[in-house]
């Protein structure tokens, strides 16, 4: 090879290794996906150890990578503020790969071997499906997941800081059906987060008038939609409410505007889409798909501006903060969990649990966030946006906190 | 290559097996207990690797498949355990016994029985098919989990006692993998085996002689299926979770990778090679996390290039192997012609 | 009017498989070695049309130099590695195999364990009243037959055609006709690579990139040339057509996860009872 393409590949590698330099700068690598970051100066007490387990390779690193900037991020910050109740964090990183059974191993590490006091992680349902009976059962320990998803977790230590289908569908169907037509086709990934979600938002399409056109669920990791794209194209659909995930969600979102879905005045709704999810997809693909989730870089308070700018500055542009990722949901479960410590005064399984369990933050990325009390979930802002020209207009928002309605009590 | 009359007489695979058989009972007393439960991993795990080597290195059955007849033992062992709500040690691991027998049974009569005998290639090809094939399945059922496997898994029990992971799993896999072992090694150096041996080398010449090496091959590929079901059925109940990655094609080839990497058709080489691959990998990817696997792939290169033999054809002269391929024919034709005249 | 996108959607279908495939198919038939690595040179193709955009030079630059890429890196890997092994085909395969672990997990560690996308360098369909066509997918169904069409031309009209056809049919003939088989070996050898490469590259922008898009298509290969018929370069381009035309056709009837599924159960059932594949009666 000519010395040219070598420098051509080097380049390019240590760009990437650029990319998760930041989050790995500081932290020591402990073999088999394992890192961990120490507090930075001598303190007079034992650490509190907060275990995270996020994808940081395979097709769901892209949501993974910003989660762990954020947590690191938290963590460095909280103790350059005095630590939680004298103590300083001690952050321990596992690479759960989007492999179930890889995580369960690393996990059951985080658990038995670090002996952490907490774990926050698991993005893919499939994913928290795998290794919570491992953090709760086997571990013993509390387990705060920060990913939207399909609802209906109510295990006890299992708390949840993502977006739930109330959240995500209730105000944003009928803005849908409003802004675009009645009849609705729902594609989506073959596992438990689609359907359940889809089984939802179709109550919510129904109850306010529109049609259910076609429904179809593909293998995870399909990648060719001629045929379902045809469906769509043949029964008029108005609204494609897709539910795919990555690695079938852009080769469908792109099947779809080379069918001319958008220029006979269809439009595509899919709550994984934000700002940083766009790169998947050509800004022309996806003009005019719209979104509804807790934040957006567009949502212009100042609190979440400012964030947005110091976590840009840390680690920079190329997996930036988003909701659809889980990153938000990160930063919601660190610092519910950080109040939630400060008040019980202890890191007890159980005496953090209660305090949890009504805990608040006035502030966070697109607003503050509260737990409801007996239901493990939170109360936030919700944001519809619609994409134009590679970025996200906010088109609604909601009119303070919205209600999760998960686990209520019978 | 002539044969040394000399070393006939001093085997060294014995006190191979028996140096690590001492060292894998004591290990557990004396490490923290993460590391035995890594160790545990690589005992069950290393069940896995005999499967492969069996049909490997003993009858010259490429099977990229043992994933499948793994995973599928214990999906089944999970199923029994999680819908009718058993725990028993006594039914959960002859059902995934009984699972890996099942599956095998089934790819070997679609890949290794017919009129004809296929080529090694169809075989390879077969199986890698058939684990992918189940990956794929299993990832759009919803019965059994779908893509989010089943999570949970009770612990297993005998009687009342649970048996934890941690020390108790722990000798109950050793155990399971000793007696498999032994049964093996029996099998393998009775006449049975020399047969074995000869489908290997000339499956032709011994169908002439009147030999049905199909039902050889047959047996031995369910007995590996069984086998590789056992080590299923540990392995899921050990970590508390099965999905549809354990039946994986990626999984298939680890394992012969573990297999070949220690040295095919020596039995201890399996499981020799699982444990180097697993401990200098945990240990490697301290240095150079994304780097350790292509390291493992140059690696694996060499050994296949320039002594086929594996890891234990440093130690062990191939005169004492029985399984070997791609050259070194010679000493093995001598090994069986020594055994027909009864030299020792 | 159903008929026509779905007609469009197997011929694209077809072809790219077609593309995938016939490296493998030269390589089996030709040599009578099953490469494992041929995902994986694939996948090199395609990570060097990422690379190219990732520089910010024009992708169908980087499409050219694919073919060369992977030509180059399997010549080396001849020279070095496989020749050793055309005696005992099995201890080929696994070496083929070793060195697929090392192309995948080595383009694993240069992408950083993530996926990416590739744009076509032709963005967009053309219309045709309301049916929409992928103009990429066209471009690939074109290359496709150019590509076919000059191997057939190579093989069947140049003298380099003749020699490989030669040292293929009876070796120590053609080696005392002055003709070299080693290196007739190594060109085929590199052929074939070079034509995965330019499958791969050809092929990033439909799917996205990532170090394990060798696997499932090695399995369909496989089949593909083996429901085909090993022994003629047009064997394994029909049987590419077949298993691309049902990967294709069979979801618009069943759900797709059945239908995948069933592409492999099909072709390893017809491999058993055809095992001389769809082109026995026919000779190169």
């Amino acid at each position: 090879m000519s010395k040219d393409s070598i420098e051509l590949l080097k380049s390019h590698s240590r760009r990437l290794f650029m990319q998760r330099a930041a989050l790995f700068s500081g932290m020591i690598a402990l073999g088999g996906g394992s890192y961990i970051l120490n507090p930075k100066k001598a303190w007079g007490a034992d650490p509190i150890k907060v275990g995270f387990a996020l994808d940081l390779t395979g097709p769901i690193s892209v949501q993974g990578i910003p989660c762990a900037n954020v947590a690191k991020m938290l963590v460095e910050d909280i103790n350059a503020k005095g630590g939680i109740i004298g103590r300083p964090l001690q952050m321990y990183l596992e690479d759960t790969a989007t492999n179930e059974s890889l995580a369960v191993t690393r996990v059951s590490k985080l658990v038995q071997k670090d002996d952490v006091d907490v774990v926050i992680g698991g993005i893919t349902s499939s994913m928290r499906n795998a290794i919570k009976d491992t953090i709760i059962n086997r571990g013993k320990k509390l387990y705060l997941y920060p990913q939207l998803y399909e609802g209906k977790e109510c295990t006890q230590y299992l708390f949840c800081t993502g977006p739930t289908p109330a959240q995500q569908c209730d105000t944003f169907v009928p803005w849908l059906m409003k802004n675009t037509g009645k009849k609705f086709y729902f594609a989506g990934a073959d596992y438990i987060w689609p359907h359940t979600l889809d089984a939802y938002a179709k109550k919510v399409v129904e109850e306010n008038g529109g049609e259910i056109v076609g429904e179809e669920y593909s293998p995870v990791d399909q990648v060719e939609y001629g045929a379902t794209v045809h469906e769509i194209m043949t029964k008029g659909t108005d609204v494609v409410f897709t539910t795919l995930i990555p690695p079938g969600l852009p080769v469908f979102v792109k099947q779809l505007y080379e069918a001319g879905f958008r220029k006979r005045g269809g439009r595509i709704a899919s709550v994984l889409y934000d700002e940083s999810t766009m790169t998947i997809s050509s800004p022309a693909e996806t003009e005019g798909l719209a979104s509804c989730l807790d934040y957006f870089r567009a949502v212009d308070d100042p609190f979440s501006k400012e964030l947005f700018e110091k976590y840009t500055k840390l680690f920079g542009t190329k997996n930036p903060l988003s909701a659809a990722g889980g990153s938000t949901g990160t930063y919601r479960a660190v610092k519910l969990w950080e109040a939630a410590v400060k008040e019980s005064g202890s890191i007890k399984r159980d005496a953090v649990a209660a305090a949890l369990d009504h805990a608040k933050i006035s502030e966070g990325p697109g607003g503050g966030a509260e737990f409801v009390p007996g239901t493990r979930h939170v109360r936030m802002n919700m944001y519809t946006a619609v994409a134009k020209d590679g970025k996200f207009d906010i088109v609604d928002k909601s009119n303070g906190p919205v209600a999760p309605k998960e686990c209520l009590p019978k | 290559m002539a044969i040394d009359h000399q070393k006939l007489s001093r085997p060294v695979l014995p006190w191979i097996e028996g140096g690590l058989f001492t060292l894998f009972l004591f290990l557990p007393l004396v490490l923290e207990h993460y590391w035995v439960l890594f160790i545990t991993r690589v005992v069950i795990l290393g069940l896995l690797a005999l499967s492969f080597d069996l049909v490997w290195g003993y009858v010259g059955i490429l099977s990229f498949g043992q994933a499948l007849f793994f995973g599928g033992g214990g999906y089944c062992a999970a199923l029994i355990a999680t819908k009718l709500q058993v725990t028993s040690v006594l039914i959960l691991l002859p059902s995934a016994v009984a699972g890996g027998m099942i599956l095998s049974f089934v790819i070997a009569s679609i890949v290794l029985f017919g009129r004809r005998s296929p080529t090694a290639v169809f075989v390879a090809l077969g199986t890698l098919t058939g684990s992918y094939v189940a990956e794929r399945l299993l990832q759009g059922w919803t019965y059994v989990g779908g893509q989010n496997g089943i999570p949970s898994l009770p612990r297993l029990t005998i009687g009342s006692v649970e048996i934890e992971e941690g020390i108790r799993f722990y000798y109950l896999a050793f155990g399971l993998l000793i007696l498999v072992y032994l049964g093996l090694r029996w099998l393998v150096r009775s006449q049975f085996g020399l047969v074995l041996g000869g489908i290997r080398e000339q499956e032709e010449r011994l169908s002439f002689l009147g030999y049905k090496t199909q039902n050889y091959k047959g047996i031995v590929f369910c007995l590996a299926g069984m086998v590789a079901g056992l080590s299923g059925g540990l392995y899921v109940f050990h970590e508390g979770f099965v999905g549809p990655a354990q039946v994986s094609p990626m999984f298939s080839t680890q394992v012969a990778l573990y297999a070949m990497f220690g040295g095919a058709g020596t039995l201890v080489g399996a499981v020799i090679g699982t444990g180097f691959v697993e401990a200098v990998g945990y240990y490697v990817s301290q240095y150079w996390e994304m780097g350790w696997p292509i390291l493992l792939g140059f690696l694996l290169l060499i050994i296949v290039t320039y002594r086929p033999g594996g890891l234990i054809s440093f130690v062990v002269p191939d005169r004492e192997r029985v399984g070997a391929f791609g050259g070194k024919d010679a000493d093995v034709g001598l090994e069986l012609e020594d055994k027909c005249h009864g030299h020792a | 009017m159903d008929i026509i996108p779905f007609g469009f959607d197997i011929i694209s279908s077809m072809a790219i498989f077609v593309l995938a495939v016939l490296g493998l198919g030269v390589i089996a038939s030709m040599m009578g070695i099953f490469n494992f690595a041929h995902g994986e040179f694939l996948l090199v193709g395609a990570y060097t049309v990422y690379l190219a955009q990732a520089n910010n030079i024009p992708t169908w630059v980087g499409m050219l130099a694919a073919p060369v890429v992977v030509g180059a890196i399997a010549l080396v890997l001849e020279r070095i590695i496989i020749r050793r092994f055309y005696a005992t085909p099995v201890a080929a395969m696994i070496s083929t195999f070793a060195i697929g672990l090392v192309l995948r997990e080595g383009v694993r560690l240069l992408l950083g364990g993530q996926f990416y996308s590739v744009d076509a360098p032709l963005i967009g369909s053309f219309f045709v009243g309301n049916v929409a066509f992928s103009k990429w997918r066209v471009a690939i169904i074109v290359a496709t037959v150019l590509v076919l069409g000059v191997s057939y031309l190579l093989l069947s009209r140049t003298r380099i055609g003749l020699y490989v056809r030669a040292s293929l049919e009876n070796p120590s003939l053609a080696r005392a006709s002055a003709i070299s088989t080693d290196r007739v070996y190594a060109a085929t050898f590199a052929f074939g690579a070079a034509l995965a490469g330019l499958a791969g590259g050809l092929m990033v922008p439909i799917y996205s990139l990532n170090a394990d898009i060798g696997v499932p298509f090695l399995i369909k290969s496989f089949l593909a040339v083996m429901v085909g018929g090993m022994g003629s370069l047009g064997g394994s381009a029909i049987g590419a057509a077949f298993v691309g035309a049902f990967a294709a056709g069979l979801p618009w009837a069943i759900k797709p996860v059945v239908a995948d599924v069933l592409v492999f159960v099909l072709a390893i059932l017809f491999v058993k009872y055809r095992p001389s594949g769809l082109s026995s009666p026919w000779r190169r």
